[in-house]
């Protein structure tokens, strides 16, 4: 009786690490949501809190702001991969292996697809639809690369989609959806999944 | 009880046979070096208990060329999907 349990849970669990990315890890998440935090409240802060006082013109105030932005995604992505690859290591496995690559791949698609939609709006003058076209298309990247990861991952992108619906509505409260999606969403599904899969 | 037991199979009786059809059940196909990296194996090791599988028509392999290094891909066979599963539903059935 105990072989076959014993040999049922083997079973479960090699079926799992060979067709999943479980390497990700919950803290990166954490981290990602303190630097999107951190990066909303300093354009908050230095232009569009108030943006006459900046002293800066409409094309320098969203230079700053896509700098700040892609400043956030370098270290939140960052931190991931380094985080990533040290509970691969503790775990004995390899960071770079199949199923990473096709996480990799099918996150990239719909995230690519939004970041380059998002830059078309701002050269099309538009910079108050971004906080909604970035939460609801980094929400669909979320959802679609769920099944080769955890499951909370789908349930963090369906919230961001409907946050990044609701900024939509509410055009000029973005930041405010922008800062709960990517801050503390992120914190909390971190924690999550911290808790869950990495204090074993 | 006694029925139970016999359809258990006893090819899977092996922790790593069964470590390579759970990755197969899963995964379309699979490579030596993947298994292998999975399963936190040896060479000769691995390579013993996949003959021991593909003998059993349970496994098949296919040999390609990934640019000049050779690769083996593994893919499970119907007789084995089927047999795995059986093997699946006795421990089920066993353990309730």
């Amino acid at each position: 009786m105990e072989k076959q349990l014993e040999d049922l849970k083997a079973i479960r669990e090699m079926m799992e690490k060979s067709s999943k990315f479980l390497s990700l890890s919950g803290m990166s998440g954490v981290i990602a949501g303190i630097t999107a935090i951190a990066g909303a409240a300093f354009a908050w802060l230095y232009v569009l809190g108030n943006p006459s006082a900046s002293g800066l013109d409409r094309y320098q105030q969203i230079t700053v702001l896509l700098v700040d932005a892609i400043l956030v995604l370098l270290v939140s992505i960052g931190f991931a991969i380094f985080l990533s690859a040290r509970k691969a290591k503790k775990n004995h496995q390899k960071l770079f292996n199949k199923v990473t690559l096709k996480t990799v791949y099918n996150m990239s698609i719909p995230l690519l697809a939004g970041g380059i939609f998002s830059l078309v709006c701002i050269y099309r003058g538009d910079v108050g639809i971004v906080a909604s076209t970035t939460l609801i298309f980094y929400g669909l990247a979320l959802v679609n690369v769920s099944k080769y990861t955890f499951d909370e991952i789908h349930y963090l992108g369906i919230t961001e989609i409907v946050l990044g619906i609701a900024a939509a509505i509410f055009l000029y409260h973005g930041i405010i959806f922008w800062t709960v999606g990517f801050g503390i969403c992120h914190i909390i599904y971190g924690l999550i999944m911290y808790k869950k899969y990495d204090l074993k | 009880m006694a029925n139970i037991i016999a359809n258990l199979n006893k090819a899977f009786e092996s922790r790593i046979r069964l470590g390579i059809m759970s990755v197969l059940m899963v995964n379309e196909s699979a490579d030596f070096s993947m298994i292998k990296e999975l399963l936190e194996l040896t060479d000769g090791n691995l390579a013993s208990h996949i003959k021991a599988l593909e003998g059993l028509a349970y496994i098949e392999s296919t040999k390609q060329f990934i640019g000049r290094k050779p690769n083996t891909k593994y893919t499970l066979t119907a007789l084995g999907r089927q047999a795995f599963q059986e093997h699946l539903d006795a421990l089920e059935s066993l353990i309730r």
